[in-house]
């Protein structure tokens, strides 16, 4: 009897931690240990991500947090209203498994963790309030449902189309009435000084990005895609100054790792492009099998990583509107979502990376049950038929099976890559 | 004489060959996976040896391929089952011509590669998700019919109607529908020819995904079945080339590139 | 070399621009104070009512010249008329249409009314794309009022204050001469019919012209004649603005800088000549843009100035990463 009793049962909030919390030191442990020594920067990452997802360590205590549901909310506009924006897309299969009760089971698996963690209640940065951009149908039907969880949802308007002037119009009103109902929020104005000091200082984060990225054109890659996609990854919620911090010590190391010749992959590893939907901390299952098989990313098309950080904004004349609606219109015209009725942009952008970085092959990566990427599959196929580039499409979800048939379809692709390289030489 | 060994370790069967420097077939054998793949794998090996008379410091290099293959760590190399069953392939189907198309029913997947004119591997389909359309399938469906699978294709042959179709996608609930027509007097032969119709028409999804190129090569232990082999060629509408052993030719894929990476490791 | 080619690229066109302006203004309205005079074949809109003109309008003397006689226009007699025209041509083709960015008077006078809304801090207000589709040929209709009025009086059918229509309703003509001291242009002419419709038309087209210009940034430009003429043979053009399609990511940004509002130039990612008519060569769009390469002008095929990522971030006050080295 007494056995029984003292077997304590935990609470669902400490088994949810604890089973994220072994997610999450597995992905940082292969990180760490399964490959070639990372950059020495990449520790102020990876102890970032245990006290966040291990320790339930909280950034940002005494500062209003505004959630954002997609990428398309100006983060700019967060922080000149002294917000710290947060991205909630969510990448635990623990957080899938309790969306799944609230959503269809062939829904798309990020959706559903990251409904699953607003409805266990159980955030460390809880957020005060949360925008969600209507982008594709799950997203826009899981604001509602994460309403009804009691938190404060706000739909902001986002067109299907971009290429129209009435989309672009459209958005621009969009992003006035975002920026008039967080400026009421948040009990502030919004500040053309303020405004123009964010812009500068995301520019400027995005164009450290840059220059990383610039590293991994050269023929012997320093840092994987994986450490890489981590860093992005923390941009979701950590404080940007830190960040900026750890990304210059991250620039200066690689530039000397460059000097060094320093090769993160292998003699013959073929150069990846990846893309598809995004790969958020800690679902790197599809990037690790793909750096397990001796391959390397070299550079990704995804909303999670480069997209964050490819476009800047140019302002004519400093005025807020102005400022406004330029921000309004580089979140709308450059973005390559697949939920957009043409997809131009996005093929035109894998196939510019490509070339630019000199890559070998696109993995093209979709969850099960997103319609958007499963959809554009095809045409992006038959392009990168027509330009001539190899590519492998691959449908996986955030369950931790089927790793067996992931590596054996990656190993294939990779071995095709690697002969079609001997035989050019 | 240098011998290479190309062993496939797959989860129904595992599948050795052993070549020789010329790439000429030496011998080869099946067995049963079971629960001890490794051990059995082993087994299996020494006495494939054993029987031609080999002993082991004359292999110079062992490839191994398919499900098992990262837990075999005595191998040299390992490689994905795709490339092994590409080079095995285009090199069994030598006097028959060029192969372009590939497709392989194992006992628990099903594959498609397409090639190009080097025989290289531009794109590949598997489904190894589900059981219909796989080894598994046929087995179910003969104990159901309580018939040996060697006896399939007799009775496929035998069948005088129309093919009955098989409506189930999954292989489980499939059963019950074999069960079903039984009971309403269909004969066993056009329950055969049904199934074996079921899993054409599966396969053929498949092998679309990749594109069908003339040069239509089929292996896999359900190969043998000339029954399932007539359905296959039935759907296509065209002639498709069945190796004399056709279990192992991904084994044997697997023992040529061992010679081509013996001997570009070890080349002057 | 490069450290050449990087003092370029990561110019401040701003202020570049801004002098160069004062410059070319200085010699086209005070010319005649330092005896310079550049001939009547100016691609600008450098007003030949300024008396101390350093350089005359095109305009003036073709419309003069178009309103001989059909018989004496298509005669020999006209070579007069071929040479002024070469001229003019010769002159356009070095700088394409970056005489109106760069050079043209009435432009640089929109740029300073522009400067001082800014510095109230007033916002600009912009066409709707309706408005902008129907309001673009307006430029057409001018040119044509140009060339067929003065050619209608030397065929008769109008009377002899028709000759230099344009110049009746031109802003330039009004407000040239105030820049030294001439106000006999601001008037109404009530000698005929004719005149009076006409000089009043100047007046409200100067007072658009001014309105106009300090809340739509190079208002007037979108009307006009010049820029159409410009535009027919600008791709014989030295000066091209080239656009490398690949590159662009369609961020929008040259679109929400430029002041003739011109979607090609974000939307269009297939050609690589993306001179529209519209188009003023400012380079703001170069300038604005954050892609290395996707717009760059060129001279005779060798690129002048490109865009680059450092020289954005440098022009938009951005924090460069400590001793950027550039690439």
């Amino acid at each position: 009897m007494n056995s029984l009793q003292s077997h304590a049962i935990e609470t669902p909030n400490e088994k949810q931690n604890r089973h994220k919390a072994m997610e999450a030191i597995k992905v940082l442990n292969t990180l760490k240990e399964g490959f070639k020594a990372p950059p020495k920067a990449m520790d102020y990452f990876y102890n970032l991500f245990e006290d966040v997802y291990c320790k339930q360590k909280p950034l940002h205590k005494d500062k209003v947090k505004v959630g954002t549901m997609c990428i398309q909310i100006p983060s700019e506009i967060i922080y000149a209203l002294d917000g710290v924006p947060i991205r909630l897309c969510n990448g635990f299969y623990t957080d899938d498994e309790i969306g799944s009760e609230f959503l269809p089971q062939k829904a798309c698996p990020l959706v559903k963790a990251s409904v699953g963690h607003l409805a266990s209640k159980n955030l460390i940065d809880k957020p005060d309030m949360i925008y969600s951009p209507t982008t594709c149908d799950q997203k826009t039907k899981a604001g509602t449902l994460i309403k009804s969880f009691g938190y404060d949802v706000v739909d902001v308007d986002f067109p299907r189309t971009k290429e129209s002037e009435i989309s672009r119009e459209f958005f621009r009103r969009s992003i006035r009435e975002f920026s008039a109902d967080l400026s009421l929020k948040m009990g502030k104005k919004l500040s053309r000084k303020k405004l123009k000091a964010s812009i500068s200082k995301i520019g400027y984060a995005q164009s450290l990005y840059h220059r990383l990225s610039d590293f991994r054109k050269n023929r012997a890659v320093p840092i994987l895609g994986n450490d890489m996609f981590l860093v992005t990854n923390a941009f979701f919620f950590d404080k940007i100054d830190n960040w900026i911090d750890a990304c210059e010590k991250l620039v200066d190391e690689l530039e000397q790792r460059v000097k060094d010749d320093i090769h993160a992959g292998g003699k013959i590893s073929p150069r990846i492009v990846y893309t598809g939907s995004p790969p958020i901390f800690p679902n790197y299952k599809i990037p690790i099998i793909i750096e397990d098989s001796d391959a390397i990313i070299v550079a990704d098309e995804t909303c999670s990583s480069n997209r964050m950080f490819n476009d800047r904004v140019a302002v004519d004349e400093w005025f807020v509107n102005d400022m406004i609606d330029s921000l309004a219109d580089k979140y709308l015209k450059a973005c390559t979502c697949p939920i957009f009725s043409k997809n131009d942009d996005r093929i035109r952008r894998i196939i510019e990376l490509v070339r630019s970085f000199n890559a070998d092959g696109v993995i093209y990566q979709a969850f099960a049950g997103c319609t958007v990427y499963e959809l554009e599959q095809r045409s992006v196929l038959e392009a990168m038929e027509r330009e001539g580039i190899s590519i492998l499409y691959i449908e996986s979800d955030y369950s931790p099976s089927q790793q067996g048939q992931l590596s054996t379809r990656v190993e294939a692709f990779v071995e095709s890559l690697k002969i079609k390289n001997r035989n050019k030489t | 004489m240098r011998y290479f060994t190309g062993i496939d370790i797959g989860s129904t069967a595992i599948k050795i060959t052993i070549i020789d420097e010329n790439k000429e077939l030496v011998g080869h054998k099946i067995s049963a996976s079971g629960s001890m793949f490794y051990k059995y794998a082993h087994q299996t090996l020494d006495d494939l040896m054993k029987e031609l008379n080999i002993s082991k410091d004359d292999i110079a290099y062992t490839v191994a391929t398919g499900y098992g293959r990262k837990l075999f760590k005595e191998a040299d190399e390992n490689i994905s089952e795709i490339t092994a069953n590409a080079i095995g392939a285009v090199a069994a189907a030598k006097e028959y011509g060029e192969i372009k198309t590939i497709i392989n029913i194992g006992g628990q997947d099903s594959k498609a590669i397409s090639l190009d004119d080097m025989g290289n591997v531009v794109n590949f389909a598997m489904n190894d998700r589900c059981a219909a359309g796989t080894g598994k399938f046929l087995d179910a469906c003969a104990m159901n019919l309580e018939i040996g699978v060697e006896e399939l294709a007799h009775r496929h042959f035998s069948s005088k109607g129309t093919p009955l179709s098989i409506n189930s996608t999954c292989a489980v609930f499939a059963e019950s529908e074999i069960i079903g027509l039984l009971g309403n007097n269909h004969s066993v032969e056009d329950i055969v020819c049904g199934v074996h119709y079921s899993i054409a028409k599966r396969v053929i999804k498949l092998v679309k995904r990749v594109g069908i190129k003339e040069g239509i090569y089929f292996d896999g232990g359900p190969a043998l079945n000339a029954g399932l082999v007539n359905a296959i060629e039935n759907e296509l509408g065209k002639k498709i080339f069945i190796p004399a052993y056709p279990q192992v030719t991904t084994s044997y894929g697997a023992a040529i590139l061992g010679v081509d990476s013996y001997s570009y490791q070890n080349r002057e | 070399m490069k450290r050449i080619r990087d003092f370029i690229h990561k110019a401040d066109m701003k202020r570049f621009r801004f002098w160069l302006q004062i410059f070319f203004f200085v010699i086209f309205i005070y010319g005649g104070y330092f005896a310079i005079n550049l001939g009547t074949s100016i691609p600008v809109f450098s007003c030949g009512f300024d008396q101390e003109v350093g350089g005359m309008c095109y305009f003036l003397p073709l419309q003069h010249q178009l309103a001989r006689p059909l018989d004496v226009l298509f005669s020999v007699a006209s070579i007069s008329v071929l040479i002024g025209f070469v001229t003019f041509l010769l002159w356009f083709i070095v700088f394409n249409k970056a005489w109106c960015g760069y050079a043209c008077p009435l432009g640089t006078m929109q740029d300073w009314l522009t400067g001082l809304r800014k510095r109230l801090g007033i916002r600009y207000s912009t066409y709707t794309q309706p408005q902008f589709n129907k309001l673009k040929k307006i430029k057409y209709i001018m040119l044509a009022l140009v060339i067929l009025s003065p050619m209608a009086v030397g065929m008769g059918l109008l009377e002899r204050e028709w000759v230099t229509a344009f110049c009746s309703i031109c802003p330039g003509r009004m407000v040239t001469p105030l820049f030294v001291g001439d106000t006999s242009q601001w008037s109404l002419d009530f000698s005929s019919k004719s005149a009076m419709i006409l000089t009043a038309l100047g007046l409200v087209f100067t007072g658009l012209f001014v309105v106009g210009s300090f809340v739509k940034k190079r208002f007037f430009c979108f009307f006009c004649p010049m820029s159409a003429m410009h535009y027919i043979f600008s791709d014989a053009a030295l000066l091209k603005l080239k656009k490398d399609g690949d590159k662009c990511t369609k961020c929008g940004d040259c679109y929400a800088v430029c002041d003739m509002q011109i979607k090609d130039i974000a939307d269009d990612v297939t050609s690589t000549n993306i001179l529209r008519d519209d188009c003023i060569l400012c380079l703001k769009c170069v300038a604005a843009c954050p892609e290395d390469d996707a717009l760059h002008v060129d001279i005779l095929n060798m690129k002048l100035f490109t865009s680059t990522k450092g020289g954005f971030e440098k022009r938009m006050g951005m924090q460069t990463y400590k001793g950027a080295a550039d690439e």
